[in-house]
């Protein structure tokens, strides 16, 4: 959910909380008010009727509310009244409406000039407390619905703003990748914790950059360094096995030291082939025919694929061109090549196919791999200590540096896929 | 022949020289830039290998230097540096051949015997070795003047033991140059093996004088 919408959810459910609260004391207060201001009119006309009385006896025959607002009505004499005014609500018919409508009625006591008792009812038509609350909740709607509006605009182009600087930041370190070459900057912005963040992403980013390259740089001058070292213990094993005078046992011993060193030499170079690779040192770029590639590396493969017992088959189903180091084309296909020969069981097929966009090995094989970890670097499936168990890993390092996609999947055949875009 | 080596390394530069002095080369040595320049100032040689990196100088620098020279001497860059820019400027400054580390020497030797041959143009470039005799510029081959027929591979892994002649071949060292990286895995030594006896049968069938001998777990020797 965006920053705005989730704020603005808030806002809403806590506005209508508010509003609600506000407007049930609202209503009571104004009630309170509307009584208040009813009851004292009910006791002014009081005063006045009964002055009225003391100068005129007629209004102590006043029976019904007629056109008047109140009736009198006379008490026996005798016994002991109780003189004050009582408030009540009542419903009453009227004409205008012609309903029961509210009334406020005020009840009392009083003496004429000659001591009779006379039971007083006034009363005063009063607000319907149904309509009241009726208005004040279009009112109030209408209120919450202008507030939201008003507050979602507000949100809208307030946090746009405001937020600016972070979603451009945001986009930047999205299309961030370590070790691309290409630095993080962080946008420009008034806020100053946007600026902080800003500055501490490039410090975090720009360390990480750095340790990555001397990684890289590290793993590259090590296998260089290892060459020389490697070349010299190699060169003097073969000028020791060239003495005539050793026995057969000596030699055998050494001829295990020379595959070991062999061994060696092939993971320093894959090393070094990785390195370079993530280094992005392959610069020269060549339109590659991938259907000729093909045909010419099935062809070097020929013998060994012979002496395995496994057919090879490469089918055309279009022509696939791609712009790419032709070293790296060469070592990309190769590696898959050679992967799918030697872990093919005689009498097994290979089965390459070039397509419009993307590359198919298929080869037999009983058992799926674990597709999550065959492209890690020194991952092995087989027991093969003359693997170097990067074969794939550079496979892997060469797709995503073109943007190419490496699939493995099981059905029935291994199949491994790549994917041009 | 007259092989100069160009080489920092003190071991490196030893084994090299023992091993090219074993095959009856005179080899003199130099060990930075500028004692690699004196020689080749005083002295013509057949072959010169050259490291690129150097104390105070460049390898290349050294190659660039004999163009300019217009020197016949056939160059061979041997560096650590398995890099395709410096190859192609190698070659492209004049250099013959461009040869890794760490290599091994049966290889190296090939490649100063192919330099040498491709420099000299004296009309008679076979190679013999007792009745087999190989035109490497028409990838011919006779046995007692009778020319028989090789496939591409068995041609490669001929010429190999041709030119490194009574020397015991590492099999991976051969592999390594015929096959090249197409084959570096253990089961495929096996199959060097299984190549290398058609080859022989093929010798054989053709009454070759020279047989090539397996020598257990190490490779292979022709004699």
């Amino acid at each position: 959910m965006k920053l705005r919408y989730y704020t603005l959810r808030y806002l809403i459910i806590a506005l209508l909380a508010v509003i609600a609260l506000w407007a049930s004391l609202y209503y009571v207060v104004i009630l309170d008010e509307v009584y208040d201001n009813i009851d004292d009119g009910l006791k002014n006309s009081k005063i006045l009727i009964i002055r009225e009385s003391y100068a005129n006896d007629d209004i102590l025959n006043i029976r019904e509310y007629g056109i008047n607002q109140f009736k009198v009505e006379p008490l026996p004499k005798g016994p002991l009244y109780d003189f004050s005014d009582k408030f009540s609500s009542d419903f009453e018919y009227m004409e205008y409406d012609d309903d029961e409508e509210p009334v406020r009625l005020l009840k009392t006591v009083f003496n004429d000039r000659h001591g009779n008792p006379y039971k007083l009812t006034i009363r005063a038509s009063m607000v319907e407390e149904d309509e009241l609350l009726e208005d004040l909740m279009t009112a109030l709607i209408a209120l919450y619905i202008m507030l939201v509006v008003s507050i979602a605009l507000l949100n809208h182009f307030i946090l746009r703003k405001v937020w600016k600087s972070f979603y451009v930041m945001l986009d930047r370190l999205k299309g961030f990748k370590l070790g691309s070459g290409v630095k993080f900057e962080a946008p420009t912005s008034p806020v100053s914790e946007f600026k902080v963040l800003g500055q501490e992403l490039e410090k975090v980013l720009q360390q990480n950059e750095t340790v990555y390259s001397s990684q890289k740089q590290f793993i590259e001058n090590a296998s260089h360094e290892l060459q020389t070292p490697l070349a010299i213990s190699l060169n003097k094993l073969e000028l020791l096995v060239e003495n005539n005078n050793l026995s057969e046992e000596q030699l055998i011993e050494i001829s295990k030291i020379n595959d070991t060193l062999n061994r060696l030499v092939r993971l320093n170079k894959s090393l070094l082939m990785l390195s370079k690779i993530e280094n992005r040192q392959f610069e020269e770029e060549e339109n590659i025919d991938f259907n000729t590639l093909i045909n010419e590396l099935t062809e070097e493969f020929r013998d060994f694929a012979d002496y395995k017992e496994v057919t090879v088959n490469a089918i055309n189903v279009a022509q696939l061109n791609f712009t790419m180091n032709k070293g790296l084309a060469v070592t990309l296909v190769n590696n898959l090549l050679k992967n799918a020969i030697i872990h093919t069981k005689a009498g097994g097929s290979l089965e390459i196919i070039t397509d419009k966009n993307r590359l198919t090995f298929l080869n037999t094989g009983e058992t799926p791999l674990d597709k999550n970890k065959i492209f890690d670097r020194f991952f092995r499936s087989t027991l093969n200590e003359q693997s170097t168990g990067l074969g794939l890993a550079i496979v892997q390092s060469i797709a995503s540096n073109y943007n190419l996609k490496v699939e493995y999947e099981y059905n029935q055949k291994h199949i491994f896929r790549i994917i041009f875009p | 022949m007259k092989i100069l080596i160009i080489e920092d390394e003190a071991n490196l530069r030893d084994t090299i020289t023992q091993s090219l002095e074993k095959e009856k080369y005179i080899v003199e040595t130099a060990y930075d830039y500028i004692s690699g320049m004196e020689k080749i100032g005083g002295y013509d040689y057949d072959c010169i290998l050259v490291d690129i990196m150097l104390p105070n100088g460049s390898g290349l620098s050294l190659v660039k230097e004999l163009k300019d020279m217009k020197r016949r001497d056939a160059v061979i860059i041997i560096s650590a540096k398995d890099a395709v820019d410096d190859k192609v400027k190698g070659l492209d400054l004049g250099a013959d051949d461009y040869l890794a580390k760490p290599f091994h020497l049966a290889e190296l030797h090939a490649r100063i015997k192919s330099a040498v041959r491709r420099k000299s143009h004296n009309g008679n470039n076979a190679i013999e070795w007792s009745n087999i005799k190989i035109d490497p510029e028409h990838r011919e081959v006779f046995i007692n003047g009778n020319s028989i027929t090789l496939n591409r591979k068995e041609y490669d892994v001929l010429y190999y033991f041709m030119i490194n002649p009574n020397r015991l071949i590492n099999k991976t060292a051969l592999a390594e140059s015929v096959w090249g990286d197409y084959t570096d895995q253990a089961d495929n030594l096996d199959f060097v093996y299984s190549q290398i006896k058609n080859l022989r049968k093929k010798l054989k069938d053709n009454n070759a004088e020279a047989d090539i001998q397996s020598v257990y777990g190490i490779g292979y020797k022709m004699i």
